[in-house]
């Protein structure tokens, strides 16, 4: 694994914490009345990063988001149906800068989130607080490796480069160079990852997972994380606003 | 435990060639043997076998029969059983790394845990490995921030926390320096003399040597020699079979090309061998 994210509110939350939340806000953004919904939830998504000590984690999700906010706004914005409204030199549709809006809000307050949660998932916590709570191990290790695979395969990306730079591999310059760079890159990216697989299989079997695959066993956690009244009302809190957006659709 | 090969061949998936040939062997507890032969002559895969790794991880086919203590370590019925008791090392530290560990004292807890080991014990018994291969002061550092060598003693300490019956070593010193190969070489012999079955398969005759109590030479996945590893890395035949030989060894085989009176007498192996063998003291 790559070295473990710096500490901050979300580092040291309850693992489960982050990971609900998350889920809570995907769920929200649809359920929501839109676009006054999903903007609500992407505004405080989005402010929420500092407050929790990852304020980085805004420069990935608008490298993300923008391209596709200018990319809802021309689809749906300029090329939706009447009525029409002009912005300065622009002629909106107004239906459809309305969903562009809604849309781009969803996706900002899911990628934020969801980029905050991963930039802070500790995976040895998450295991340790899955054992406590009697998960399987299998089911806990499927969670942890399948939420580290984006930093283990950028640290493997930034490894391979290396290496095809040092033979002289062009990664930098125009689109025509950096197209051409990908081959060298993703090939020995996708076959090593297979070929670690069996590797990485042999070792977690060595390791004693066979014991602790046996219905009922349990690992021991090593430190578990603790679980304070903050996290649980989070938790809870989280889960009552999606079952109260879900009533709320059902009823209005 | 003993550790007995009957008759096992095994082919990997996609390959018309097995790996290995109708291996009959048994591999004592208490004992070093050392798995020697040229690149593809069957070791790495001998040590899969005898793990279980293959062919329940790697697919493939084996016939004949493999027993570790008496247990059929390729039944998936038996995995539970033999959990923690056969240690696997390879030559490739990084892969062997759980991925779930921030520090190298979680690293090497990992398999405690598994095992459901309680919480005192872990933390009495981790710090125990890690000093007895010279890795105490890499506790609380970050496993993928360590060197090559800094890594494979870690790992070896993961797998020496369980106190294992059998040791399947593949190239388990690649990374170290001399002085940190020769201390995990005589660390597998404690082992050996703890009474597990040690099994290390490697190149590294100058190493090896000195640890193992047997040697056996794989060709093509069978048996070509067996014995003393002294007498059989001396003889003719080992030469022939093109595995290599200690580094003393090999140098005194190329000057016997030049120097007739150097085929003499037996080929010296060691340093201290060659020495007496030159000046006759």
């Amino acid at each position: 694994m790559t070295p473990g994210p710096p500490p901050s509110a979300l580092t040291r939350a309850h693992p489960f914490t982050p990971l609900t939340a998350t889920l809570a806000v995907v769920f929200l953004a649809f359920l929501l009345p839109a676009p006054a919904g999903p903007v609500i939830l992407a505004v405080l998504a989005v402010a929420s990063a500092p407050l929790l000590g990852d304020g980085g984690a805004l420069r990935p999700t608008f490298i993300v988001v923008i391209p596709l906010w200018l990319l809802l706004f021309l689809v749906q914005g300029v090329l939706g149906d009447a009525p029409f409204t002009a912005i300065g030199p622009l002629t909106l549709s107004v239906a459809g800068a309305r969903e562009a809006l809604a849309q781009g809000a969803r996706l900002t307050a899911i990628v934020v989130p969801s980029l905050l949660a991963l930039r802070g998932f500790r995976a040895a916590r998450f295991v340790d607080a899955a054992a406590e709570r009697g998960w399987p191990f299998s089911a806990a290790y499927l969670v942890a490796a399948t939420l580290q695979t984006i930093p283990r395969l950028r640290h493997r990306v930034s490894l391979i480069r290396d290496a095809q730079r040092s033979r002289g591999l062009r990664v930098r310059g125009s689109i025509v160079q950096r197209i051409r760079a990908l081959v060298p890159l993703t090939l020995p990216l996708i076959l090593g990852a297979l070929a670690d697989a069996d590797d990485r299989a042999v070792a977690l079997e060595s390791r004693g997972v066979a014991a602790v695959a046996v219905p009922g066993a349990r690992r021991t956690p090593l430190d578990p994380p603790v679980d304070r009244a903050l996290d649980r009302s989070v938790r809870w809190g989280a889960v009552l606003a999606v079952v109260l957006a879900a009533a709320w659709r059902v009823i209005r | 435990m003993t550790v007995r090969f009957d008759g096992v061949s095994f082919t990997y998936p996609g390959s018309a060639v097995p790996a290995l040939r109708d291996l009959s062997l048994t591999l004592a507890a208490g004992e070093v043997t050392w798995l020697f032969g040229k690149l593809g002559a069957g070791s790495s895969t001998a040590l899969l076998v005898a793990g279980g790794f293959a062919p329940i991880l790697t697919g493939g086919e084996r016939r004949g029969s493999v027993r570790v203590g008496g247990l059929d370590p390729g039944d998936p019925a038996t995995r539970a059983a033999l959990a923690g008791r056969i240690a696997y090392v390879s030559a490739q530290p990084h892969l062997q790394l759980s991925g779930l560990a921030e520090t190298v004292f979680e690293e090497v807890a990992f398999a405690p845990a598994n095992l459901g080991w309680s919480q005192a014990r872990i933390r009495e018994a981790v710090p125990q490995a890690l000093a007895r291969i010279g890795a105490g002061h890499l506790a609380e550092r970050v496993p993928t921030e360590l060197s090559g060598g800094e890594l494979q003693r870690v790992v070896i300490a993961a797998m020496l926390v369980l106190a294992p019956e059998v040791w399947l070593l593949d190239e388990p010193a690649s990374a170290l320096d001399p002085g940190a190969r020769a201390a995990a070489y005589g660390l597998f012999r404690e082992e050996a003399r703890r009474g597990a079955a040690v099994i290390l398969a490697t190149e590294d005759a100058d190493g090896a040597l000195e640890a193992a109590d047997r040697i056996v030479v794989l060709e093509h996945g069978a048996v070509a020699q067996d014995g003393d590893p002294a007498a059989v890395l001396a003889s003719d035949a080992c030469w022939l079979l093109g595995a290599g030989s200690t580094t003393i060894g090999e140098l005194w085989r190329a000057a016997m090309d030049r120097t007739p009176a150097m085929a003499r007498g037996s080929v010296p192996l060691t340093l201290g061998a060659a020495v007496q063998r030159v000046t006759g003291r």
